[in-house]
């Protein structure tokens, strides 16, 4: 990925055109909840986008299980809010981490919510304990393959964002 | 013949296993930040009960200051997990149960044959590995105290970071 590109996220009703990566997501019961679309370029591809770590993204990625937070967008969190702030030491010391876990950022400042995913039939149970779900309530999805990522821990101590445009974890000073 | 590990030398990249399980590399979870890379004997040992807590009082300043702390031990990664969980560390723990990378760098205590851990040693390193500081734990009171944590990190910071004269206008 150049530096110039970011990795963007939406869950939509429809499949977009022109995704780099999308799956069908259910809700646990089986019914339909939307697809789950992502892209990697530098300009916002469609009004729900939210950045998210690139390495959340893979689109030979394997089926699997959501913790979604979605704060609507008139509910303005403030990154540095300490219930935030909170849920990443909450996350950092969850002693089995999930598959992949990035917050979600739709400007500099402000939180707009959080992905979690468990990978395959692992029981989703592990995710109703979501540490973002107590800043805004998560919802939890079964998502197809060809979307979700795999990427390590955060190695900790550090809650805050290498560069303020970058969504947390992100994990590397100068990337 | 086990390496040097005094300031100036380079630390090797250790790959072993996380509390989890997972397989990392200590380039990976240093990642551009100045470092404290922390040996300990075991969850067993007083004196490591009594230095964690001080770093784990020590992580609420570093969780904010890009700077980061990696603990290595010969305890299996259940066991680490569980005694990072009770402590309240979060950082990352790194197992060595096969003291594989134990022996690599000469850490062994000659001293304890019942549990063969690694002898107490801090190292400050710096983003490239090399290493800053070097505190020997044989002995409590040898080992960094958190004052002199601070002061390494201040310095690999001031030097490391481009912009650590604040931009100003």
């Amino acid at each position: 990925m150049s530096a110039f590109e970011r990795t963007w996220l939406a869950l939509l009703a429809e499949p977009p055109d022109g995704a780099d990566a999308t799956a069908e997501v259910r809700e646990p019961g089986g019914a339909p909840a939307g697809w789950l679309a992502a892209w990697r370029r530098r300009s916002k591809p469609v009004r729900e986008a939210l950045r998210v770590d690139p390495r959340a993204v893979d689109p030979d990625g394997p089926a699997g299980w959501i913790s979604l937070v979605l704060p609507p967008r008139e509910l303005a969190i403030a990154f540095d809010d300490a219930a935030v702030q909170h849920a990443r030491r909450l996350a950092l010391a969850d002693p089995r981490p999930p598959a992949l876990r990035s917050t979600l950022l739709r400007d500099d400042s402000h939180f707009a919510g959080a992905i979690t995913a468990v990978h395959g039939d692992e029981a989703r149970t592990r995710l109703l304990d979501d540490p973002f779900g107590r800043v805004h309530p998560a919802r939890v999805l079964r998502v197809g393959p060809g979307l979700l990522g795999t990427m390590a821990a955060p190695a900790g101590p550090v809650i805050e964002r290498y560069g303020s445009a970058n969504p947390w974890p992100w994990d590397a000073y100068g990337d | 013949m086990a390496v040097s590990l005094l300031p100036g030398d380079v630390v090797p990249d250790l790959a072993l296993p996380d509390h989890a399980g997972n397989a990392r590399r200590l380039s990976e979870l240093v990642a551009g930040d100045p470092t404290v890379l922390h040996f300990y004997r075991g969850w067993w040992c007083p004196k490591e009960q009594r230095y964690f807590r001080g770093l784990v009082a020590l992580q609420d300043e570093m969780e904010v200051a890009y700077t980061r702390i990696v603990s290595v031990s010969v305890d299996p990664p259940e066991v680490e997990a569980a005694f990072r969980a009770g402590i309240g560390a979060r950082w990352t723990f790194l197992s060595d149960a096969d003291r594989v990378e134990q022996a690599r760098l000469g850490l062994r205590e000659t001293t304890d044959t019942l549990n063969d851990p690694y002898v107490p040693r801090v190292l400050v390193l710096r983003p490239d590995l090399t290493i800053h500081a070097a505190y020997d734990g044989y002995w409590f009171s040898g080992r960094a105290t958190l004052e002199e944590l601070r002061h390494d990190l201040r310095a690999i910071s001031r030097e490391v970071r481009p912009d650590w004269s604040a931009p100003t206008g």
